[in-house]
């Protein structure tokens, strides 16, 4: 068992989590509250990550943020660090795939909610702040709990964009899932069965553990 | 007429709206409404009312108009002003009610109250369940545990609590069934004094109408086309429009002939079908002087002005009929009457006590008009 590829997956995915959560919140809100001509353009950019190859995303990832791009400069200037084969990049690489795991299921969370609901509360006194906080937020919770679940549990199992943004150096950006392709390269199936099976279960009994809390939520209304 | 500090006028009735707007809907006219009042817009689906309601809320930015309420200006689009609902208080009433599905009654109505402290904000709210008539056992409920009555009594507190200067009602009692309603017409009925604000009731029920409001404003295609009280629409409607949309069932053609020999009398001859005979009988009626001699015109007698009488006492100014239909529903007989000379007029009364005795299909009647009540209304050209 690689306990050091284990925790650095936890990790990568609590960080994505941190990120990607305020800015999915709120683009996916945004998503569902307007409508003007170029908006099913900014939705299939959102998805896009979902339908491309890894490594299609991973090789524009990297050479949009190497040190020889722009961006990789300008960063590496302004604050001194890299954005490629670290954890950083990583990051960055994680955030940018699971944009349609959180903003689409947040979106559709939001689109459930009935206008005159928001229009009650406006007309209740509640500024838009208390509506989203008292009114949108709860009852849009099964929804936005679910998406982070897949969220976490899908950057624990990424492979091909972590492979090309980070390459695979031990407790920096070798996780959990290319831990597993090296031990079955060197044929050591079972420590790579013993990684798997525990990805495996963890990752079923997270998202369903997910669903029924969602249900439940769903049937308390 | 003083200005007050806020932009009102200090002599205007409560509510003062004058909206006119031609996007993204047609909406144009003007309402009034006292405090205590309650003001009820009717018209048909898709006339406009419940978009002028949503308006007042300012749920909806009108393209130019004036709405002042206790003579607080709300919105003025001359001077750019147009003030959100959180800074209106007012209390609207949704007609699916719009309650928040994950508070129980007492949090839905305490959100109302979010500027207090909370232990506050739940008394408050407690009280208002209670005078609504629910019980600490209700207010722990969320609205899908309540039946349609308890919820709109839950809408109606959560409005209230705002302590709002103007109250709005979107068809609040459509999804509620009859023996609440009645109970819901007396509350509301008492709220009325005890509140003293403008109330704006939007219905498509008539009767609904005539026994809640104080004033009708009709709307119908985005336009307010008359408002007074509904005695004075019922008897005076604006239009043959008007007269439909209020239900005026005796509404007949006719042609302005010009004063009669008596003054403030004028003659009326009562066209039928096929128009203009020299036989079609004549009215004598009340003269307004609004109406140009040969003018075609549309008119209606209220069934308040309108006498059975037996046909051997029929007097020359009565008119000959026969009963076409007769249709008895318990208490009430609904009686169609076929005029002898008029081809194509019919004459629909509703009748009860010894009245309607006697009166089969093909029976002859006389039937007596009282010429006071007789409401002429010019046919406009388009």
């Amino acid at each position: 068992m690689d306990w050091q590829a284990l925790i650095l997956s936890l990790e990568l995915a609590a960080a994505t989590l941190l990120v990607l959560l305020p800015a999915g919140l709120w683009l996916g809100r945004w998503l569902a509250r307007t409508g003007f001509a170029g908006k099913s353009w900014i939705e299939a950019l959102v998805v896009l990550p979902l339908v491309l190859p890894p490594t299609v995303l991973g090789y524009y990832l990297l050479v949009s943020m190497g040190g020889a791009s722009p961006i990789g400069a300008w960063v590496r200037q302004a604050f001194g660090v890299q954005l490629t084969f670290n954890f950083l990049g990583l990051l960055v690489a994680s955030v940018v795939f699971n944009i349609p795991f959180i903003v689409q299921p947040v979106q559709r969370a939001f689109e459930a909610i009935p206008d005159n609901l928001a229009e009650a509360a406006a007309v209740s006194g509640l500024s838009a702040w208390q509506a989203f906080w008292r009114i949108e937020l709860p009852l849009a919770w099964p929804g936005v709990l679910s998406a982070c679940v897949l969220t976490f549990v899908h950057t624990l199992g990424e492979f091909g964009v972590v492979l090309m943004v980070g390459g695979s150096i031990p407790g920096e950006t070798k996780t959990i899932a290319i831990s597993i392709y090296d031990r079955v390269q060197s044929f050591d199936l079972a420590g790579a069965n013993q990684m798997a099976l525990l990805l495996l279960v963890f990752s079923l009994l997270a998202v369903g553990a997910s669903f029924f809390a969602s249900a439940r939520l769903a049937l308390r209304r | 007429m003083s200005i007050t500090a806020a932009g009102g006028a200090a002599d205007d009735p409560a509510l003062v709206v004058e909206i006119d707007q031609t996007l993204p809907m047609p909406l144009q006219g003007s309402l009034r409404c006292e405090a205590g009042e309650l003001l009820a817009l009717v018209g048909p689906s898709g006339a406009g009312k419940t978009s002028m309601l949503r308006m007042l809320a300012g749920l909806m930015r009108p393209q130019s108009g004036r709405v002042a309420v206790g003579g607080e200006l709300w919105v003025d689009t001359a001077r750019g002003l147009c003030l959100p609902p959180q800074r209106r208080h007012v209390g609207l009433v949704f007609q699916d009610y719009a309650l928040m599905p994950h508070l129980d009654a007492l949090g839905n109505v305490a959100l109302s109250l979010l500027h207090l402290p909370r232990a506050q904000r739940r008394l408050q709210a407690s009280r208002w369940l209670d005078q609504m008539g629910l019980g600490a056992e209700l207010q722990a409920r969320r609205p899908a545990a309540l039946s349609g009555g308890q919820q709109q009594r839950v809408a109606l507190a959560r409005a209230l609590a705002r302590k709002p200067r103007l109250l709005l009602l979107d068809e609040p009692f459509s999804a509620v069934d009859q023996m609440n309603r009645q109970g819901l017409y007396r509350l509301l009925a008492d709220l009325r004094q005890a509140l003293a604000v403008p109330i704006v009731l939007v219905t498509h029920d008539l009767q609904e109408a005539r026994l809640l409001a104080d004033r009708l404003a009709v709307m119908d295609a985005g336009r307010v086309l008359q408002q007074g009280t509904p005695a004075h629409i019922h008897d005076a409607p604006r239009n043959a429009r008007v007269a439909d949309l209020v239900g005026i069932q005796n509404r007949f053609r006719g042609r302005w002939l010009g004063p009669a020999a008596v003054a403030g009398q004028g003659l009326l001859r009562w066209t039928g079908e096929s128009g203009d005979a020299e036989s079609a009988p004549l009215l004598t009626v009340r003269d307004k002087g609004k109406v140009p001699a040969g003018q075609a015109v549309n008119w209606i007698v209220p069934s308040d002005g309108i006498a059975l009488v037996d046909p051997g006492a029929r007097r020359a100014d009565d008119f000959g009929a026969h009963v076409s239909e007769a249709r008895h529903l318990g208490e009430i007989t609904l009686v169609t009457l076929c005029l002898d000379r008029v081809p194509g007029a019919r004459l629909v009364l509703t009748l009860s006590g010894p009245q309607r005795q006697g009166l089969s299909v093909g029976a002859p009647v006389g039937v007596r008009m009282d010429p006071a009540r007789v409401h002429v209304m010019p046919v406009r050209n388009r």
